[in-house]
This record gives structure tokens, sequence and C-alpha cells, in this order.
């Protein structure tokens, strides 16, 4: 592979193998911004996975279904402890890198961000379920990073521009 | 600009709150801080500034200029669906991000 040849990224071969194996989760991240209409361009997918143990095996064994790899570790092995004791997990695969977050910054987990999120059709008979924009700020803004601002900015302008007309020009 | 209903909600939850929680520290009805939260009726911006509080956050209101070229960049995107949207973005991946 060049140096300027992109990694490999297919968003919907990963989102059908989670699909298939019913794996509970919410899109969360830059491609949940993407879908909703921020014009980023991202090479990762961050999901919030529903964190109960049949949930995380199903997950399991989707990412394995991709060639997925954590690290240096051969086995990959995905479980509530492991998972909790780092604020994101990422995971190599195939198909490019999934961003494992427990509990995205300002949220009580999946729980909490699946309540506002919505099962966005993707092509090829995907049904993604998406993290709502209010959802995606709240997290940005929690996590407070510098550099943000601009992304944070888009987010809030898309908020306002699904609510409806009234506040955005 | 998040709506009211949105500041409120992110507050209690950024606060570990529920809304009878957030009720009891306010002296309001948890269903009508439900209705608020939803965005069915939008409280007075006291209302919402002294719910904020009751969170231990505050709401900065500052004039800033409006950044029309923002909502000039969504409206090129909001129009096509989300499979659209994925599309683009992936055609702009590869292009390098043209």
């Amino acid at each position: 592979m060049s140096a300027r040849e992109p990694r490999p990224f297919d968003p919907l071969r990963i989102l059908a193998e989670l699909e298939r194996r019913r794996v509970a989760y919410v899109v969360i991240g830059a491609l949940a911004g993407v879908l909703h209409g921020t014009d980023e361009i991202t090479d990762r997918i961050d999901i919030c996975p529903q964190m109960k143990e049949d949930n995380l095996e199903r997950l399991q064994r989707a990412l394995e279904e991709l060639g997925g790899r954590r690290g240096r570790r051969k086995d990959l092995v995905l479980d509530e402890e492991s998972l909790l004791g780092a604020p994101v997990t990422a995971i190599a695969t195939d198909a490019g890198e999934v961003q494992i977050v427990p509990q995205p910054a300002g949220t009580r987990g999946y729980a909490d961000v699946r309540r506002g999120s919505s099962r966005e059709p993707l092509g090829e008979g995907v049904r993604a379920p998406v993290a709502s924009v209010d959802d995606l700020a709240r997290m940005m803004t929690t996590l407070g990073r510098r550099g943000d601002e601009g992304r944070l900015a888009v987010l809030r302008r898309l908020a306002e521009l699904e609510r409806g007309p009234g506040i955005a020009r | 600009m998040s709506s009211s209903g949105s500041l409120i909600r992110e507050a209690r939850l950024r606060a570990g709150l529920s809304q009878g929680d957030l009720g009891q520290r306010t002296g309001k009805d948890r269903a009508q801080i439900a209705r608020w939260e939803r965005d069915e009726v939008s409280p007075p911006y006291e209302t919402v500034l002294m719910l904020v509080r009751a969170c231990g956050f505050d709401l900065s209101s500052e004039l800033l200029p409006y950044d029309e070229s923002l909502s000039e960049r969504i409206r090129d995107v909001l129009p096509l669906s989300p499979q659209d949207r994925l599309k683009r973005m992936l055609q702009r991946r590869a292009g390098g991000g043209a």
C-alpha cells in the first residue's frame, strides 16, 4: 500500500455484520455526525454497545468475523471488565477501525444514548442505530477537547435546522 | 445553540440526576420538567437558568457574530439521505478530502 492510499474503510460491511449478529449498539462519534449531515471525513466507526455479557459475545463474534485485532493480542476477548477498564477500546478490522466506547462522555452509556437514537437506512439492507445530534453535541461538550469548537458549532446548527425554522436563518 | 430542552436534559444528566431529583431541588413538577426537556413547552430563560444552576452548571449568555457559512455548509448535505451522506463522505475520503 502506498503512503497516499487511504486505509481500508468499509463501514457498511462492519455495520452489516453487527446487524447480522444482532449486536445491540449505537453509532456515535464522527460517523454518526456524518449520517446526520456534518461534512467531516472519518475512517473509523465509534460504537457504544450494550454491556450485557451475551451482547458482548455477539459483538466479539462479529468483530472476529471481520478479522478483528486488539493491539498485539492474538485473541480478541471483549468482556465487560476489560472494556470498562478504558474509555475507548480500538479494534482494527479488515474493514476499518472500530472504537468501542462503553460510556460516552456526558452519558450514562448504551441505554441513555439509545433513547434518542434513530435507525437510519444506509443501503444493502442495513439500518443502523445512530445517536441523536443533541447527544453527539452533549458528548463533545463534555469532552471539552481543544479544536472541537468548529465541529460542535456545526452539530448545534444542525440540531437547530433539524428542529425546523425559527432560530436558524 | 441547543434548545432549552436539550440544555436542561444535558445539565441534569451530567449532574447524574433524575427528573424527579431535579424537581425536588427546584420545587418544579417532574412532569413539567419532562415536557420542557422534550421541547413540548419552552420555559422562560430565567427558569432554564435556575434549572441548569440547580444541576451545578451555569449558562453563558453573550452575543457572538452569527456564522451564516455554517448553515450554508449544512444545507448542502441536509437534503441528502443518510445513505447518500455516507456515500458522499466515502467519495470525499477516497478523493483525499476534496
